[in-house]
């Protein structure tokens, strides 16, 4: 068995309620599972399947299972709905059209890891995927399938929504607990890790959406089918969502492995108006670029991305066509870190505005070549000695775009002025 | 102590770390110096300046020391290349927005992040931006003021007042580079212990407004000294100009001014904190004296001839005794006492506003002593009705004593005014003047040394009493 563990239906008006994804067998595995399945079957199904983390950082979900105390009373599970890395929107899509497929998923890794309150985290910014996970965690407590005894089965789950006030860092797992602690979303230092003391200090998962919206096809279709898709190393579909500069942007389901040109050139329909390939920012914007030429032969699975310097991330795939500035477009993400930052550790919160205002310099035709020095130093401060990611997100874009197209911000700084005037080369 | 104790090596010394230790706590107790802004002995550990990077067993990314528990075998080194280089960053970062305003700012001379760029940070700074401006002098309180561009948000002071003062008065608000801490109602920063934070404080960011502008740190010296405001008796350090300082601060004497007061660290007593009474010791120590002895309301040079012939005459004489007076002037008093009757007296009860006490240091007996006087002349308190005819009254008197139509002698080093002045005044001596110990209300002795000489016109009082006694 293989196929789309997403895009199985077609999107219609109405395909995102209880009675359509029941017509497409939903929750048939989850009551089977309830009947039949100890929670440790569950959880052993989920590491067979070799299903990775689909946050960015493709942590073995099966093992961050594991890791949870088996003795614990009290154990959490937050479901990570803080989609907010630039370029990235899967969740969104699963949440809008799929949403009882992540209650599914989050009802089967609330029974592996014997969790009574299940937690959503959504961003603040997100309308419609809340309006629409509002309504699904409505229709299943009304159908039996949230709260006490779900499905006669005798296990307990509720799931509570939460909705964030607009923080990019609360994608960090560590603050995404702080923050659903009432606290401020600073990141917290580890060790201690969440699955040893995480939400209220107790043992707490925190997984992804698509991770989640994955379990129940793994139920229903079995590890093995699962395991078959894809290459062998990190198994299964992802959900790749192509923007920039390309005919027809939209979310692709493709296996793992497959190649990112063909995503690109023939999938996303071609670079717009038939231009050429400049870059690939290849998993949302804190992953490391690529050139045009580095992508040849490239395929989407973490060996191959990490050979070539960069990640799979998050599968947001950002298309950038001849023409464009990388400095215009660096400064457009320093921005944005600068703007996110937490501000509770030393290099990220100075580091991130300093990066940023060089670069708004350089843009503005003020930059030396001092500043672009400094601007390759800083990141070596950062990266690595921060609390949590955001630093290193920030830096990476900043030493790949400075190392591939070094010569337009040496070209910058010299002239004032950009190497392009800004439209895209014909 | 267990005696498990964890090895690991520190900068290739063999060291002995206890159980629960972190890398950080065992480096200090053994005299190896990593810096560390956020972190304190007293507080939770915050984990974000990021100066306390340290390389570890070898591993291509610092760790922060302060987070990092001791482990068997662990190889630490706090002074190789890849730290340092960190250090000088974090320095770096923290200065691009720092003000270089160390010639004005009242911090400098003991300053954590002044310390550490001299003997960390890089020779020049990399930077060419203005540095962001931010609101300068923007009081917390009526006591402190902040200066948010010094602040490098180390979160001390909103650690201090949720864990320890638990008022929850400070937080930081905003996001990033914009945060800045703010009270929790803007301007209303009235935390009983809120001085504390100004000696948290590792920059120029918080600052007394007392202290504001004063003096130069590095003019003053600091006694080791007793807190009376209560019976807690914090070790306190009193800060007072240099001797070979010829300046002084304007209107007040040479020579005889306390700058400041700050809290001294005393596991035993105080910890390292100290309330705000405390804190202001100098500015109620520097009440108005007693400027001559007096008899019957009248300066006159023949007080203690008077108080003599007044003792001699006396059929039943009493002592107060001040709660205020060490245990080694206590004695003088037992020993040449005699039959006389003695009672505690309380020099200070607590006024209108005060915290009366609370759960962290403040008690409610607002009297240095009275447990060294209790141990000598017992807790019986003093009986109008006993018909004694002459009462010596040592100590202030802050409130209207019992004394009804009966003559008394008052010993005392400040001015406080009195209903019926007493027959005879007699100047003595302060707590700033003479040196001794207390008994504080958990029986814990506590020395204190003296800041000045005593003024020409007061005497010690054991030298009072050991003359009345002749």
């Amino acid at each position: 068995m293989s196929g789309p563990v997403f895009m199985s239906f077609p999107v219609t008006a109405t395909s995102h309620t209880l009675a359509e994804y029941r017509a497409r067998g939903g929750y048939a595995a989850l009551e089977r599972a309830l009947r039949e399945m100890t929670p440790a079957q569950v959880g052993a199904q989920a590491k067979a399947s070799g299903l990775q983390g689909r946050g960015g950082a493709g942590f073995q979900t099966g093992l961050k299972w594991e890791f949870v105390s088996k003795d614990a009373p009290v154990v959490y599970l937050c479901c990570n709905i803080d989609e907010g890395e630039p370029g990235t929107f899967k969740d969104r899509w699963i949440l809008e059209h799929s949403p009882h497929q992540l209650l599914e998923g989050m009802l089967f890794a609330a029974y592996a890891l014997r969790v009574r309150h299940a937690f959503a985290y959504i961003r603040g910014e997100f309308d419609l995927p809340l309006r629409r996970l509002q309504g699904a965690l409505d229709e299943a407590r009304a159908a039996g399938l949230l709260g006490e005894n779900v499905c006669g089965s005798g296990f307990s789950c509720d799931i509570v929504l939460h909705r964030g006030a607009g923080a990019y860092v609360c994608g960090e797992e560590s603050s995404l607990i702080n923050s659903l602690e009432g606290k401020k979303g600073f990141p917290r230092n580890k060790p201690p890790f969440p699955a040893v003391r995480g939400l209220y200090q107790k043992p707490t998962v925190v997984n992804n959406v698509e991770t989640l919206a994955t379990v129940p096809w793994i139920m229903t279709h079995g590890a093995a089918a699962y395991a078959e898709m894809g290459i062998k190393k990190t198994p299964g579909t992802r959900l790749f969502g192509v923007s920039g500069h390309v005919e027809q942007p939209g979310l692709f389901e493709r296996p793992t492995g497959y190649p990112l040109a063909q995503l690109i050139m023939q999938d996303a329909g071609g670079i717009l108006g038939g231009r050429k390939l400049k870059a690939v920012i290849p998993g949302g914007s804190s992953t490391p670029i690529l050139t045009a030429a580095e992508i040849e032969g490239l395929t989407l699975d973490p060996e191959s991305m990490t050979r070539a310097g960069s990640m799979v991330g998050s599968g947001a795939v950002i298309v950038i066509a001849e023409g464009t500035c990388m400095v215009r477009l660096l400064q457009v993400l320093s921005r944005f870190y600068a703007h996110e930052s937490c501000g509770q550790c030393t290099p990220c919160r100075e580091g991130t505005d300093w990066m940023n205002r060089i670069l708004e310099r350089i843009v503005a035709g003020q930059g030396t070549a001092a500043d672009l020095a400094t601007l390759r130093r800083l990141p070596t401060g950062i990266m690595g000695n921060t609390v949590c990611a955001l630093g290193d997100a920030a830096s990476m874009p900043v030493v790949s775009f400075i190392k591939k197209f070094g010569h337009e911000f040496e070209h910058f700084v010299t002239h004032g002025r950009s190497l392009h005037d800004g439209r895209l080369a014909p | 102590m267990s005696t498990t104790g964890i090895k690991l090596t520190i900068d290739q010394r063999e060291i002995e770390a206890r159980p629960g230790e972190t890398v950080l706590q065992a480096a200090r107790r053994n005299g190896v110096d990593i810096p560390h802004f956020c972190y304190h002995d007293k507080l939770s550990i915050a984990g974000s300046c990021r100066i306390c990077l340290v390389k570890v067993n070898n591993l291509p990314k610092l760790q922060p020391a302060c987070n990092l528990a001791a482990a068997p075998n662990m190889i630490v080194e706090t002074n190789v290349e890849q730290v340092q280089k960190a250090r000088e960053d974090v320095l770096q970062f923290l200065l691009v927005n720092h003000p270089l305003d160390c010639g004005i700012c009242d911090k400098a001379g003991e300053c954590r992040l002044q310390d550490y760029q001299h003997k960390y940070g890089p020779a020049q700074s990399i930077s060419r931006d203005p540095k962001h401006h931010k609101r300068k002098l923007h009081d917390l309180g009526p006591r402190i003021t902040l200066d948010n561009e010094r602040c490098i948000l180390c979160s001390r002071c909103v650690r201090f007042t949720r864990e320890i003062s638990r008022t929850n008065a400070l937080g930081i608000v905003e996001r990033g580079n914009h945060s800045y801490v703010e009270a929790q109602v803007p301007g209303q920063f009235d935390d009983p212990y809120s001085d504390n934070v100004i000696d948290l404080c590792p920059t120029g960011a918080l600052l007394s407004r007392d202290f504001l502008y004063k003096c130069r740190v590095w003019f003053l010296q600091p006694i080791r000294s007793v807190c009376t405001g209560c019976a807690r008796g914090c070790s306190i350090k009193s800060w007072k100009r240099m001797n070979v300082r010829q300046q002084h601060m304007p209107g007040a004497a040479p020579g005889n001014a306390a700058y400041r007061t700050t809290a001294r660290e005393n596991p035993a007593i105080n910890g390292p904190w100290l309330c705000n009474k405390g804190y202001d010791q100098h500015t109620w120590m520097s009440r108005e004296r007693v400027p001559h002895p007096l008899v019957d309301g009248a300066p006159a040079t023949v007080g203690e001839a008077m108080a003599k012939r007044l003792l001699s005459t006396a059929r039943n004489p009493a002592v107060l005794v001040s709660t205020h007076a060490s245990n080694e002037e206590l004695d003088v008093l037992q020993a040449v006492l005699g039959a006389v009757p003695a009672y505690p007296h309380r020099d200070w009860l607590p006024v209108a506003g005060e915290v009366v006490e609370d759960n962290l240091l403040i008690r409610a007996d607002k009297n240095p002593n009275r447990r060294g006087v209790v141990a000598r002349f017992g807790d019986q308190e003093f009986d109008p009705a006993a018909g004694h005819d002459l009462v010596v009254v040592w100590g202030e008197v802050s409130t209207p004593l019992p004394l009804g139509a009966t003559r008394w002698i008052h010993l005392t080093p400040f001015g406080t005014p009195s209903e019926r002045p007493a027959a005879v005044v007699l100047p003595v001596s302060n707590t700033y003047e003479r040196q001794g110990t207390f008994t504080n209300f958990e029986g814990t002795l506590n020395a204190f040394e003296p800041l000045f000489e005593k003024p020409a016109h007061a005497q010690h009082a054991a030298d009072v009493f050991r003359s009345l006694a002749s």
